[in-house]
């Protein structure tokens, strides 16, 4: 029993960690959809953040450093998308392919000197306090600092965007243009600011998967994970808080899939590493379920995004 | 604050919306703008307003010629408008809704922490006084509409208006809604603050304005004081010419008498998203022009939709001439025997992208050949366009390219062109002019002498009271009262329009159950 | 002199303002910034340039090259399109092409024994079936649940990609490949036919003819017309008599049919078997050359050569000057961010 226990926390805590960078993007594509922009290009964000972030920390030798220069990568790199959505009235969609496939092509091509290079670490809560907790100091000790700076970012979120002026008329300008520019507000600087945002944390997403997570660079090592944060978004309803159980999905799916592989199960690992990808779909489409019932929260800009796209 | 309009005129195009209008605005005092659908009204609040600049003319405040280039400046001079297109997100909270609204909210709004603070309480201060016991915390979108409009009164409240103009603020509202409005027009009025009523409705003047302001095309025909004016001859001025109610013929054809009614529905149940309807019986007979009255959004356009096999039932059934159309175990499916003017022609019955003479075709897409022909549809389209009047006439334009007014007589005419045995027609003179809706209505009850069922939903009560044989009320997807309004009277129907007494009055029987069916 | 110059001036100017001044503006736009990134990287621009037209369009060789990727791209891009054509956005082409490619090499493996006369239509119909699964299931979810198509087109994607490293790796690995991961090579009967001693094969016949036909029936049928009011107006289309869900279900079946045969075409003649990394990319370059003929099945056809020739030019300069293969995904990025954001800006100058 004790021993079931032991493996179900360390599943969890496993899941949290492989969760992580999900949830940055999740975080991040939320707060850019409730200004009512949807952004695919996270993908290719998190991309060139992971890339980027690899290789400062390799080339100065500080991580901190790889993972401050990921996160401006990720907002430069968003800054394409506000120039084609905003600037020039592009499809939302087409336009986050765009940035999706540009991401993709520049880690790529850049990252192609770092590859198998050793990074140090950004290191862990072992040999802190936290480690000789009883119990649970085992489970807590492997966290890392992008973890608790994630995990932080949703309170944070969370109070700006429910409890404060700006994160009203944040939202405001998701719901309705139109109506936020009748009361008198600028819906622009709202939308580029989400779009900035969504940027910073699919590049510090991308760095805690590569800086952090794996300590390593290889092509296109996302594998999708920025695909899924969207699509989880929806799971989440747009609600920061939300986001942590949709993202722990994707990390348990993940988790799971190399669980079953370390026991031995006679099932191909190329079947197991189909789950990330199936278990997400499958939670989207249970929850779609109620999104038509109630409306579930979608910002009603984004429907005009989705139906202008017709 | 006194404010004075000289000489005011707005052109769009080659239509003169504004045509040299002079007006002056009195503390305290509630002036009603008074005309037809088109007439002017709202176009001139909307300068006034900030919303569009006037062509010619000025507006001068307290003695100084003001230029009011954005709503922002006239919020700031003290006037404020309520539309009515709502400013409401309805996903947001009442009082987020009104914090976007406060001209220098708090930067925190922690509602739980401190309670309700001192910046929220004035924030709420309005909203207390005008709907006591309404929780901050609900969202919009589960506001009734009367609510909804109190809060967009509460907004410009709070932004300290002096002046308030309200656009046909009682066409969404039950009479007795409309009563409660009315009181509180008064009230502000009474602490001073002057009011300007956007109206197309007599009932409104004479409940609550000082002054009345006719306006007929574009023109100010006459403005006179409470004590010059009787409800008929502000009919008169507003309509130029006589009342033209009188001259549509709707007298059924006597034949149709001894027949059972062409259209039963049945037991019908229907939801769709948070609209339902429940155990809707009615009869329509051939001819039959049966009315449909309600506050908006009780089930109306449901029904419709019900009615034409676009919303699935959840019980009961629609039988047209004795054969079985729609029931609760069939999946919804349209028929080219029930012709359909749904609400807003421009989003419910064309595609904006497509032109005119593909959407004329649309009406009998299941009989076009698989490459189809498009010279024929085209003389059909040219045929509809000259005997409604379309403008611009061109039947190649795109159908977003016209104004709403001419897509509705476009919809009306492909509706009405072959025999249908059905007409579901939901506000089909929405929008237009006395002259183009006097046409509408001639054209949708000639189809009703020639037989046809005809349902017909409407907000205007005088309209309903005027041309339909019988009037059934809705009210919460049910139906709450059947008038002969031959017999009734406006309050009763109110009253059921509101659900304030369930009055299920006298049975009044159809043409078909009057006339006992004979050996035919 | 002024009077006789000044009209042809005119007509030059009013042509630059309409289409034709908007694809200038693109070519050039794209053509600066391509410079511009060779540059940054230290590369002699306008010889690379020069190398990277000779590489797609040069000879006859490196035309065939360029028709040989064209094929997929082509067949990709009408997986896209028509949808498209309904107001669906699906990213789906990537796992439709690799289910395809699954399917059909099933077929293969399963009558290997058989002649190509049946072996080829069996071959076919697999993959035709399999693209189409890969886009009904978009499709059901979409019709039954709401479920938004791009989302679940992007996420099957890679659940396509995983199912054929599964077969290849496991119950379908030739035996006497000493572990590399793949099928058994294709026998005779199950080569798609080539021509003119190329590479060139028939997907690319499929493709074009797939083009013209739906071009037709999507401008001028009844089922187009219906397409089209679906697209504009749903409710609309419905009150009609016109099914939404019924047209969402063909347009998906059938652009994954398409994008199926580019599968096993590129298994079939490219690979000769099934094997890993088939054909990474060309669901994606489909994509933007559907968006990039602003979904019209006619200009799909020229822009898939154009892109094809990208493709193999990348390839020959991957050889020539040992640029990174990833620099074409770069160089599509770019053309289609620079047609992008001059196709909106002129829709927004023309309807203001």
């Amino acid at each position: 029993m004790e021993s079931f226990i032991t493996e179900l926390l360390t599943l969890l805590f496993a899941a949290l960690r492989s969760a992580t960078p999900v949830l940055a993007v999740v975080l991040g594509e939320s707060m850019t959809q409730r200004s009512g922009v949807i952004n695919l290009g996270v993908e290719g964000q998190m991309l060139l953040g992971a890339m980027t972030g690899f290789a400062v920390a390799s080339i100065t030798g500080d991580p901190w450093l790889g993972v401050l220069a990921a996160c401006a990568a990720g907002i430069a790199l968003s800054m394409v998308h506000a120039v084609l959505v905003l600037g020039c009235g592009a499809n939302q969609i087409a336009s986050g392919v765009a940035v999706l496939i540009l991401g993709g092509g520049l880690s790529a091509y850049y990252g192609i000197p770092f590859v198998g290079d050793k990074i140090d670490t950004l290191g862990n809560l072992n040999h802190t306090f936290v480690s000789d907790i009883p119990l649970l100091g085992q489970f807590l000790g492997p966290i890392t600092p992008t973890v608790l700076i994630t995990l932080l970012a949703i309170p944070v979120i969370s109070v700006f965007l429910f409890r404060t002026r700006t994160g009203l008329r944040w939202r405001s300008t998701g719901e309705s243009l139109d109506i936020t520019r009748n009361l008198g507000h600028n819906p622009a600087p709202y939308q580029l600011a989400a779009i900035a945002f969504g940027g910073l944390m699919s590049g510090f997403a991308g760095a805690a998967l590569a800086v952090d997570y794996t300590a390593n660079w290889v092509e296109g090592m996302t594998a999708g994970r920025g695909l899924v944060a969207v699509g989880l978004v929806i799971v989440a309803r747009w609600n920061p808080w939300y986001a942590l159980p949709a993202a722990l999905l994707f990390g348990a799916s993940e988790a799971l899939n190399l669980k079953l592989q370390s026991w031995g199960v006679d099932i191909s690992p190329y079947l197991l590493a189909t789950l990330p990808y199936l278990i997400p779909l499958s939670v989207l489409i249970l929850s779609y379920r109620g999104l038509r019932a109630s409306g579930g929260g979608m910002p009603a800009g984004l429907k005009v995004v989705f139906q202008s796209a017709r | 604050m006194e404010i004075q309009l000289y000489n005011i005129t707005k052109r769009f195009g080659e239509v003169t919306a504004n045509d040299g209008i002079s007006l002056d605005i009195r503390q305290g005092e509630v002036i009603a703008l008074l005309g037809e659908n088109g007439a002017g009204k709202s176009t001139l609040m909307k300068m006034l307003f900030g919303l569009y600049p006037p062509d010619e003319g000025s507006i001068i405040i307290n003695g100084h010629e003001t230029l009011i280039d954005s709503p922002q400046k006239a919020m700031s001079l003290g006037i404020g408008m309520v539309f009515q297109q709502f400013n409401l997100i309805p996903a947001l909270s009442v009082l987020d809704n009104l914090l976007l609204a406060y001209p220098k909210p708090p930067f925190w709004t922690f509602r739980r922490l401190f309670g309700a603070g001192a910046p929220q309480r004035k924030v709420l201060a309005y909203l207390e006084e005008l709907a006591p016991g309404l929780d901050p915390n609900t969202l919009v979108r589960d506001l009734s509409v009367g609510q909804r409009q109190l809060l967009e009164l509460v907004k410009v409240l709070n932004l300290d208006a002096k002046v308030l103009i309200l656009d046909e603020p009682t066409s969404v509202l039950p009479p007795q809604e409309a009563e409660r409005l009315w009181g509180l027009i008064r009230k502000l009025s009474d602490a001073g603050r002057s009011i300007v009523l956007i109206t197309h409705k007599m009932q409104d003047v004479m409940a609550c304005a000082h002054r009345v302001v006719v306006m007929r095309s574009g023109r100010l025909i006459k403005t006179l004081s409470r004590e010059d004016y009787n409800e008929a001859s502000l009919v008169s001025l507003m309509m130029g010419d006589s009342n033209r109610r009188s001259e549509i013929d709707t007298t059924p054809l006597p034949e149709v008498t001894g027949r059972p009614p062409r259209v039963l529905i049945r037991n019908l149940h229907a939801h769709q998203g948070v609209q339902s309807i429940d155990d809707i019986n009615l009869n329509i007979g051939a001819g039959e022009i049966l009315g449909i009255a309600g506050v908006s959004g009780n089930g109306q356009l449901l029904l419709a939709d019900a009615l034409v096999g676009l919303a699935s039932l959840t019980r009961g059934e629609v039988i047209l001439d004795g054969i079985t159309l729609h029931s609760a175990s069939q999946a919804p499916k349209t028929s080219e025997r029930i012709a359909y003017i749904p609400e807003q022609p421009a989003v419910n019955a064309v595609a904006g992208d497509l032109s005119l003479t593909t959407n004329v075709a649309l009406s009998h897409f299941r009989q076009l050949s698989f490459f189809p022909a498009w010279e024929p549809e085209e003389t059909l389209t040219l045929n509809i366009i000259h005997r409604y009047q379309v403008r611009p006439d061109n039947p190649a334009l795109l159908a977003g390219q016209l104004s709403g007014g001419n897509l509705q007589k476009l919809v009306v005419g492909r509706e009405l062109h072959g025999r249908p045995d059905l007409i579901v027609a939901a506000y089909p003179t929405m929008g237009l002019d006395a002259g183009a809706a006097h046409d509408i209505y001639q054209a949708l009850f000639a189809k009703a002498r020639d037989g046809a069922a005809v349902l017909w939903i409407s907000e205007d009560l005088d309209d309903l009271m005027a041309y339909a044989h019988r009037i059934a009320v809705l009210q919460g997807g049910q139906v709450s009262g059947l008038f002969d309004p031959k017999t009734s009277n406006r309050l009763d129907i109110g009253r059921a329009m509101t659900g304030e007494k369930k009055t299920t009055t006298e049975h009044i029987p159809t043409p078909a159950e009057a006339h006992p069916r004979t050996a035919s | 002199m002024t009077s006789s110059t000044s009209p042809v001036l005119k007509f030059g100017l009013r042509l630059l303002a309409g289409p034709a001044g908007a694809v200038l503006v693109m070519a050039a736009t794209f053509v600066a910034a391509a410079l511009i990134f060779f540059a940054i990287n230290g590369r002699e621009a306008l010889s690379l340039f020069h190398e990277m037209v000779m590489g797609a369009f040069g000879d006859g060789y490196s035309f065939s090259e360029t028709l040989v990727k064209t094929a997929p791209i082509l067949l990709t891009a009408l997986a896209v399109a028509l949808p498209a054509r309904l107001g669906l956005i699906s990213v789906g082409g990537e796992g439709q092409l690799y289910l395809g490619a699954l399917f059909g090499t099933g077929a293969v493996l399963a009558a290997v024994e058989q002649p190509g006369w049946l072996l080829m239509p069996l071959m076919l119909t697999g993959a035709m079936a399999g693209g189409a699964l890969w886009g009904v299931i978009p499709g059901l979810l979409k019709t039954r649940l709401g479920v938004n198509e791009t989302i679940s087109t992007l996420l099957l994607n890679y659940v396509g990609v995983l199912l054929v490293s599964f077969v290849v790796h496991g119950p379908w690995k030739n035996p006497n490949s000493l572990g590399w991961p793949a099928t058994i090579e294709f026998p005779e009967g199950a080569i798609l036919p080539q021509f003119f001693d190329t590479r060139v094969h028939m997907g690319l016949i499929f493709g074009v003819v797939a083009a013209i036909v739906l071009h037709i029936l999507v401008t001028r049928s009844r089922w187009g017309l219906g397409l089209q009011v679906s697209r504009s107006n749903p409710r609309v289309g419905t009150t009609a008599g016109i099914s939404y869900e019924r047209n969402v279900l063909i347009v998906m079946a059938v652009g994954g049919l398409l994008a199926g045969l580019a599968g096993i075409a590129e298994a079939s003649v490219i690979q000769n078997r099934l094997q890993d990394g088939l054909a990474s990319g060309y669901g994606m370059t489909g994509f933007l050359v559907a968006w990039l003929a602003g979904q019209n099945f006619l200009r799909i056809i020229p822009l898939s050569v154009l892109m094809g020739g990208l493709l193999a030019s990348a390839d020959s300069l991957q050889l020539y000057a040992q640029l990174p293969k990833a620099s074409a995904d770069i160089l599509q990025a770019l053309l289609f961010i620079t047609v992008l954001a001059v196709s909106s800006l002129w829709a927004r100058r023309r309807a203001a």
